[in-house]
């Protein structure tokens, strides 16, 4: 195999790769399976690489291969771990601006996106990492005018879910 | 301000507790193997398309004995070369689709692929089984109009058959026929519904779910 082909690529990843982590922590359940999905995106990107063109950015190539991999690919692990569950340290984050009810909020907003199906979590991702509904759209292979509409679905639900 | 819009605020504004992997690390996953559901679809469609083409070497030569005997030898000929035709047709557009599955397309169009490849191989094991079921039917009523010659034929090349009296020699023998058939489809039926259930079921419903936007 090529050595500086491989050289570019696990460079790349490595300043990329809080995108993939992202995708797993909202794919998975557990740090196995989290490792594993990682594992799995990182074969499926280094496959595709020989064919990737530069002519989009890394990290938008990346998108698609990751999610496609999370989405499609990846057969979820039925072994049981005893690891902590992510549930609880999902999105612990240093608070300086907000209070306590916020930070709550947040827990179960994020706790909320992570438990919808699998296609409205890849839109939501997508939404929040701040993606144009062009780019939602190519990345999911359905209309912008649909991914549009499909996200302000999501966003009901999700304020419906969160104040019942 | 609206919860989602909250989160996506903090989402790239705050550092997330996300693990950090080194060089090292990801340069020695590019070792592993991939344990990606293509690669099983591909690994058992390759093992379906094996197991109906080898089959059909696998006709015991007392039996070929017997249809000839019994007058069916040109008809196997002609039914076998049009079935051969047909499994060439049948492995083409399976290559032909497994290499259209590619992990750059959208999400959609990947899905796509992968359920076309699959379908492909759904209708090879489909062609099969109808196939046979209506060989099998054909055949025995083919028999069953030469039922003296196909008992002196039995009685030839197998040799239990000559303890079954004549009289009863029919019902044994269809009776038979028929439950072998009825265990070989219920099995190839539990195997799909297995194969079906463990591999398709998470990427059918997310295919269905994409659909739905798009009506």
């Amino acid at each position: 195999m090529n050595k500086e082909l491989e050289h570019s690529f696990v460079t790349q990843l490595e300043e990329n790769q809080n995108i993939v982590h992202k995708i797993c922590r909202l794919y998975t359940n557990n740090s196995d399976a989290h490792n594993d999905l990682f594992q799995e995106i990182t074969i499926q990107l280094w496959k595709a690489f020989p064919k990737f063109r530069g002519d989009s950015k890394f990290s938008t190539w990346m998108y698609r291969v990751a999610l496609n991999t999370a989405i499609t690919l990846y057969r979820k692990s039925k072994r049981r771990v005893r690891t902590q569950d992510f549930e609880s340290v999902s999105f612990k984050i240093k608070s300086v601006d907000y209070d306590d009810t916020v930070e709550e909020q947040l827990k179960l907003m994020y706790s909320a996106v992570k438990n919808l199906n699998d296609i409205d979590k890849a839109l939501v991702f997508l939404y929040l990492e701040d993606k144009s509904y062009r780019e939602i759209s190519e990345t999911l292979g359905i209309s912008e005018v649909n991914s549009r509409v499909k996200m302000n679905r999501i966003k009901k639900k999700l304020r419906t879910i969160l104040n019942p | 301000m609206d919860n989602l819009e909250l989160l996506k605020k903090q989402w790239q504004s705050r550092e997330q507790e996300l693990p950090r992997l080194s060089y090292k690390d990801i340069h020695q996953m590019l070792l592993k193997k991939s344990s990606s559901i293509v690669k099983w679809i591909f690994l058992i469609s390759i093992g379906e398309l094996l197991f109906w083409t080898i089959l059909a070497f696998f006709v015991p030569e007392s039996s070929k004995e017997i249809n000839n005997g019994i007058g069916l030898k040109t008809t196997f000929l002609v039914i076998n070369i049009i079935h051969y035709c047909i499994f060439a047709v049948f492995i083409y557009l399976f290559y032909k689709n497994y290499r259209g599955i590619k992990i750059t397309d959208t999400i959609k169009d990947l899905m796509k692929s992968i359920l076309d490849t699959r379908k492909t191989v759904k209708y090879f094991v489909v062609y099969n089984v109808a196939a046979s079921v209506l060989l099998l039917i054909g055949v025995n009523l083919f028999y069953y109009t030469k039922k003296e010659q196909l008992y002196q034929l039995m009685v030839e090349n197998y040799e239990g058959y000559a303890s079954i009296p004549p009289d009863s020699f029919t019902s044994v023998f269809f009776v038979s026929q028929l439950i072998i058939g009825a265990i070989f489809i219920g099995l190839i039926i539990l195997f799909y519904r297995i194969v079906y259930g463990i591999l398709m079921k998470r990427l059918s419903r997310n295919y269905n779910e994409l659909e739905k936007i798009e009506v």
